[in-house]
């Protein structure tokens, strides 16, 4: 622990000024760009092993990155949810405390589903949200069935490797 | 029941999983044929890979089924995670982030967070927090910060999974039961199982702890055989090195009181003890770490905690950022 710590320590006092102003540049506003440099570092923390750095401000960069899309993916999520909401009729419109629970379930999905080609994540979610049959999003897609089958065996395959490959 | 196979589970090759999948896809749309469903059953018998890999794609299917279970049926769900998917892949091309590197990102994240071991565990704690469970056959489960849990009951044996963290187990008798099943605790490292005991298991990076505070607990070798583990011990392992640990500077079980009871602990390792618990960073100096300290501290309030320190230890607090504090000499 002592020598991690004082890598981590230099790699803090070295490049925090500068991952900020990187950060700012991307997001266009101190604040944000001040927790992200934060959560940059402590995610460092949460790791074991600190990796030799030949090239600490792209490690740096790299890792920072990720939180960014993070930041946006949460940002775009929630806009794209108030806006589904708001085409609910009152009735169905949930209490704020379950809204916050489905917000977590929703970012949790996004975060999983990272990566899929869009027609693959498309298909995979009208059969997973809205439970359609293959046959009718193929039809809804304007794709064949086969594609549709492929299309959601690749994303439980992906899914499967987030849960079980070391 | 075999040991090994809990313990050291085979790795399905991508083309078997990929089967797997298949199978289960047409099982669900031709849930009446008998023909295709005994196919099925001869693929997985064919081996044990094939049966492992249908077993966790039931079991991820089973997952990500109560996910969207619990998703409110209106449409909303489905509208925002694909707009949002969309915006922001726009976004991320627009923001010029390579989809290479994007990609590299998400990868790291995701093993980072391994978000799976949080939301698909059964139980589960944050950094900082602590809870405590009771279980069908009467055991009782604590968790320590930043912990993980899978439960895992069959007619043959009960399997408690410490994916991550420390656990303090009181076994239940399992009445309802008719016929005994041992309680079994597997770790990455090993497998334990406790007879009428109150134990704690905590996964470290590279070994394996058990503590044993009543009653009597077996490890279970990969190579079969058994060691009895007593009230009072504690014991390290990591696969086949099983280490009997002499007395340890902490009381092993004190977490599920709140509280760190220290013996003559070095410095170094006392805040690393205190860091599992705060999320952000705290260390301590070369010079001080072997610095020795014993008393009890309540993990209540680790700011609380670390600002005694300096009452009986020649130290000082150098707060960086609220989340970023190390322990210098105080000179």
């Amino acid at each position: 622990m002592p020598s991690y710590d004082a890598n981590l320590r230099t790699l803090y006092s070295d490049h925090h000024g500068w991952l900020n102003g990187w950060l700012r540049s991307k997001l266009g506003n101190a604040a944000d760009a001040a927790d992200l440099a934060q959560d940059t570092f402590v995610r460092l923390l949460n790791r074991s092993a600190l990796p030799e750095l030949k090239a600490p401000r792209g490690f740096l960069r790299t890792v920072a990155r990720g939180l960014v899309i993070d930041h946006w993916r949460r940002e775009e999520l929630e806009r794209a949810y108030l806006e589904a909401l708001s085409q609910l009729p009152e009735h169905e419109t949930p209490s704020p405390e379950s809204r916050e629970l489905v917000f977590e379930l929703l970012e949790s999905i996004a975060r999983m589903l990272d990566g899929l080609k869009p027609t693959v994540r498309r298909a995979f979610l009208l059969a997973q949200c809205e439970g359609m049959p293959y046959k009718q999003i193929a039809d809804h897609m304007g794709i064949s069935l086969r594609s549709v089958e492929r299309h959601v065996a690749d994303a439980l395959y992906h899914c499967y490797l987030l849960k079980y490959a070391t | 029941m075999n040991q090994a196979n809990l313990v050291d589970q085979p790795q399905p090759s991508p083309v078997v999983v990929r089967q797997a999948i298949e199978w289960m896809m047409r099982l669900h749309s031709n849930a009446a044929s008998p023909r295709v469903r005994q196919r099925c059953e001869q693929w997985r018998a064919a081996h044990p890979d094939h049966e492992c890999a249908w077993q966790r794609v039931l079991s991820l299917n089973a997952d990500l089924h109560s996910r969207f279970q619990a998703l409110p049926a209106s449409g909303a769900a489905f509208d925002a995670l694909e707009t949002s998917a969309q915006r922001l892949g726009r976004r991320q091309t627009l923001k010029l982030l390579s989809g290479l590197l994007a990609a590299a990102s998400g990868a790291y994240l995701a093993k980072d967070l391994a978000p799976w071991q949080q939301w698909t565990a059964d139980f589960s704690t944050q950094v900082g927090q602590r809870s405590g469970f009771v279980l069908a056959d009467g055991t009782r489960l604590q968790l320590n910060t930043d912990s993980a849990v899978d439960q895992n009951f069959s007619a043959r044996q009960r399997l408690i999974k410490l994916s991550k963290g420390e656990i303090l187990i009181t076994c239940g008798a399992d009445a309802q039961s008719t016929t005994p099943r041992p309680l079994l605790v597997s770790c990455k490292l090993g497998m334990v199982e406790g007879l009428a005991a109150r134990f704690v298991v905590r996964q470290a990076d590279a070994h394996t702890r058990l503590s044993v505070m009543e009653g009597r607990v077996l490890i279970h070798s990969p190579d079969s055989s058994l060691l009895t583990v007593h009230a009072g011990q504690s014991y390290s392992i990591s696969g086949q090195r099983v280490e009997r640990l002499s007395e340890l500077d902490m009381d092993p079980g004190a977490w599920a009181d709140g509280l760190i009871v220290s013996r003559n602990m070095r410095l170094g390792d006392f805040i690393a003890e205190v860091a599992r618990y705060r999320r952000g960073h705290v260390g301590c100096d070369q010079d001080v770490a072997q610095l020795r300290l014993s008393g009890v501290f309540r993990l209540e309030d680790t700011d609380k905690l670390l600002a005694i320190l300096p009452q009986t230890l020649p130290v000082r607090l150098k707060y960086r950022t609220r989340w970023w504090v190390t322990l210098q000499r105080n000179v």
